[in-house]
């Protein structure tokens, strides 16, 4: 079918170079054969849409980002003051002696958090599909809290119970196990940045592990508790090797939106303690952009950050969709059962 | 069947009229507040606060009916609530009839709950300005729409203003900190105001010459100074009895602080004996501001630091007194224990909670939180008196000079009113002695006005008559367009070293390479 396709690009491709104004105007081929775009017609009416918003809410704020990037934009210049800096801001990042340091927060925070939100996702689904169907239900419902509640709720929830000595509710739990009482959010930023974000996170690929689990035919895990086999050995042979795409797939989306996602970390954090002790790239961008103290908020040197994050967001895609071969995720089934 | 339809159309009712009133919610900050009940009085609105990113907000309580009696200017609200959501709440001064009425829409903010004055100040202002207006025959009516945004951070707001500018559908006149005029001036958003000076020179002739400096960039002046305030070094009188010390030597305090007898290397030798001796639990003896803010660069000034070249406008900083600025703090922490680990950063309300309890030795904080700790953390005046204590910020030896820091908050008259002037003469009418007298007591600042002294309502604040001789101590931070990133720097640094990743030394020698990488032209190290 795609070689198909190609072919029909080709012939078009030659076709249009040798026919006419008229002839493409009507929308045919000096051969007689219909234009590709009218054999396409329908898939293209249904494309547009889709095309229309990509391209005015994803590639025009991308490409207005890297303009604002080459110039020195800030509240300082106002939008009519600016002046074109050329590559300035990028050799400000490259140079800067706390770029290491927030590029070092930013692949420490998406791996852990990662690894949690898959880990704990995927124990909350395995063990809630192997109880009974209402308790089972019910954790579930208590894990999708987090994501359902609003952000800054959830966060200040969190601030709280962080507090410092003799407040909070983390202080008040872990004192009777012979934990010193501490202001958790400054001794220990990372634990506490982790779990708010990995709660959340967990939820959604419990969701997806659930699902994918619940679809798995009911026969294979009879089959194998027939053959005798233990509970750890079904989820090791059959349940696993069949969530291995739902995995796959909620790795890479995590993956994407751990690199963009900050709002946790700013309004627990801040990306404190200390010298940008949870400062992200993204949140960096922020504090740059659109969060200042003294008030001049540097446009264009935070454009750059933004910039760099997309090209480091598109380049982590481009590396998992070949190492997951997504190509044959999406690929036709060789045999197709009816 | 019938009944379930019957639910349908009810449950698809209410949801519709939950829908309308969320799309009828007005929005603020374009500070437009919700139209008063009787036009012939002036009334309170508390809208929605606005939508910044990050921060939550929460409208308040239902709005107390203001007195029909007076205009709303007069009467004494009850501060709000601390809260760490900001509230906007929005006043309309009185309607006026006949002539051609002039919006003049106002945006203040405290945060702290207490100065709520910036914006009842302006609201009274444009009855006598109205008075005046008809005196002399003018058509003009002025109708003032002013809001005020309490509990909330400087950064949101002045986030809001700065798109709100870009957007053209920014305020008349807007209220901020005084270094704000150099970055809002350069981009355009607020206009100069030495011709509208010159013009009504006389109702600005009462204001402190000291003052006029903070409100000018490049030689052009930007705004007019609302209040000013001094940071004092507060200590609890209580716990130095309990110390041994004797009254005397207590109440002798600020003279000896003042006359060099007293400096900081006594407060950290009597810090650390309350820690030693149980007065204080380790990590109270002495508590600075837990968050960023222009009171780190008292100890920076105290060490000889300098932020600004008067000649070139320039950005400066002085290494050593850096240096020395840095390790203060790093002892402090790691060293000899007065200040708690982890500290900046934390919450500034625990702060509060921690310091009113008399929990703390010493504690510097702005003269307005001796107000916001009696109306806020309920904390009885007489027993403030009883037993706080506040005195310059020492000098870092004895013999040297004590300072402290003031940032006075400024009107500024926005580039896109079309009505700069009147708005420019509804300031003129809010600075007055009575009006700035006003703000002064109920929130703890000091005098603009050489007259405020003289003034009734200011003569009865003892807490304001103690501190006055602080203003001839005082310093600034720098009105330049790049002093947010100067301070980003340094801020950064100070936290690392307060957490014990970087030593002085090197935070010092790291803040020199970075602010020459970042600043450029902009800033000169010494």
């Amino acid at each position: 079918m795609r070689g198909n396709n190609g072919s029909d690009m080709a012939v078009v491709g030659r076709g249009a170079a040798q026919a006419g104004p008229a002839a493409a105007a009507a929308g045919a081929r000096s051969d007689g054969q219909p234009a590709w775009w009218r054999g396409h017609a329908t898939a293209l009416f249904f494309m547009a849409p889709a095309f229309v918003m990509v391209t005015l809410f994803f590639l025009a704020p991308v490409l207005i980002t890297l303009g604002m990037s080459l110039t020195d934009m800030a509240t300082a210049t106002g939008l009519s003051r600016w002046q074109w800096v050329g590559l300035d801001n990028y050799e400000r990042i490259v140079r800067g002696r706390f770029t290491l340091l927030i590029l070092g927060n930013t692949l420490f925070y998406v791996a852990v958090t990662l690894a949690f939100n898959v880990l704990v996702g995927l124990g909350v689904a395995l063990l809630s599909t192997h109880v009974e169907p209402k308790a089972g239900g019910l954790v579930r419902s208590l894990w999708l809290l987090p994501r359902i509640s609003p952000s800054v709720v959830y966060a200040l929830m969190w601030t709280w119970a962080a507090a410092d000595a003799p407040f909070g509710v983390i202080n008040q739990l872990v004192e009777p196990f012979g934990v010193a009482p501490r202001f958790w959010l400054a001794s220990d930023p990372w634990l506490i940045v982790i779990l708010i974000n990995g709660f959340v996170g967990a939820s959604m690929g419990m969701l997806v592990f659930t699902s994918a689990i619940q679809s798995i035919p009911e026969e294979l895990f009879r089959a194998a508790r027939v053959d005798g086999a233990s509970a750890w050995q079904i989820v090791r042979r059959i349940t696993l090797p069949l969530l291995k795409w739902p995995i796959l797939f909620v790795l890479t989306y995590q993956t994407m939106s751990l690199f963009a996602s900050y709002e946790y970390i700013l309004l627990t954090t801040n990306g404190g303690p200390g010298l940008y002790g949870t400062e992200v790239w993204s949140l960096w961008a922020f504090h740059t952009a659109l969060s200042s103290y003294y008030g001049n908020l540097e446009f264009g040197f935070g454009s750059a950050l933004a910039a760099v994050l997309v090209v480091m967001g598109l380049a982590i895609s481009f590396v998992l969709l070949r190492v997951f071969r997504f190509n044959d995720l999406v690929a036709e089934p060789r045999i197709e059962i009816t | 069947m019938r009944l379930r339809r019957r639910r349908l159309l009810l449950l698809m009712a209410g949801s519709a009229s939950v829908l309308a009133a969320a799309c009828s919610t007005q929005p603020v900050p374009s500070a437009a507040p919700a139209k008063p009940a009787d036009p012939a009085k002036p009334t309170e609105s508390k809208p929605a606060a606005p939508a910044a990113p990050g921060a939550a907000t929460s409208a308040p309580a239902a709005a107390k009916p203001a007195d029909p009696a007076k205009p709303a200017a007069d009467a004494k609200p009850a501060a709000p609530a601390a809260t760490a959501t900001p509230v906007v709440e929005a006043k309309t001064s009185a309607a006026v009839s006949g002539g051609n009425v002039v919006k003049v829409v106002a945006w203040t903010i405290g945060p702290d709950a207490p100065s709520f004055y910036r914006r009842d100040n302006l609201v009274a202002a444009a009855e006598t300005l109205n008075k005046e207006l008809e005196g002399q025959g003018s058509q003009d009516r002025v109708q003032v729409e002013a809001s005020f945004e309490s509990g909330g951070g400087w950064a949101d707001f002045k986030q809001k203003f700065t798109l709100a500018a870009e957007a053209k559908q920014g305020p008349d006149i807007v209220l901020a900190g005084h270094e704000d005029l150099a970055p809002w001036s350069s981009a355009g958003y607020i206009v100069e105001l030495d011709p509208l000076l010159k013009k009504y020179e006389q109702q600005f002739a009462d204001v402190y010459p000291t003052l006029w400096p903070s409100v000018q960039y490049r030689g052009k002046t930007y705004a007019i100074p609302q209040d000013t305030e001094a940071r004092p070094m507060y200590y609890r009188r209580d716990l130095l009895a309990k110390l041994g010390w004797p009254k005397e030597m207590i109440d002798g305090l600020p003279d000896a602080v003042r006359k060099g007898e007293w400096a900081m290397p006594d407060l950290v030798e009597t810090a650390k004996e309350a820690v030693s001796k149980g007065v204080v639990e380790s990590g109270k003896g002495w508590y600075h501001r837990p968050t960023r803010g222009h009171d780190h660069y008292m100890f920076y000034y105290q060490n000889g630091g300098e932020m600004q070249d008067k000649e070139s406008g320039k950005l400066v900083l002085v290494r050593d007194a850096l240096e020395k600025h840095f390790q203060l703090h790093f002892d402090a922490v790691k060293t000899h224990k007065i200040t708690p680990e982890n500290f900046l950063g934390s919450d500034f309300r625990q702060w509060h909670e921690t310091v009113t309890a008399g929990k703390v030795m010493f504690y510097n904080a702005g003269t307005w939180t001796w107000a916001e700790w009696q109306k806020v953390y309920k904390v009885p005046e007489q027993q403030q008196w009883d037993d706080v204590g506040f005195m310059l910020i020492p000098s870092a030896a004895r013999g040297g000079k004590p300072v402290t820091l003031s940032h006075p908050l400024v009107y500024m008259v926005t580039a896109g009113s079309k009505n700069q002037e009147l708005a420019f003469r509804l300031l003129a009418h809010a600075t007055t002695p009575a009006l700035n007298s006003k703000h002064s007591v109920e929130s703890a600042h000091l005098a603009i006005l050489k007259t405020q002294e003289q003034d009734p309502t200011y003569q009865k604040d003892k807490f304001l008559l103690a501190t006055g001789y602080m203003s001839e101590y005082t310093t600034f931070i720098p009105n330049h367009p790049k002093y947010g990133s100067y301070d980003e720097v340094l801020f950064r640094l100070l936290s690392a070293v307060q957490a014990g990743q970087m030593p002085p030394k090197q935070a010092a020698d790291v803040a020199v390479d970075e602010l020459k990488a970042q600043l450029k032209d902009d800033v000169i190290t010494r």
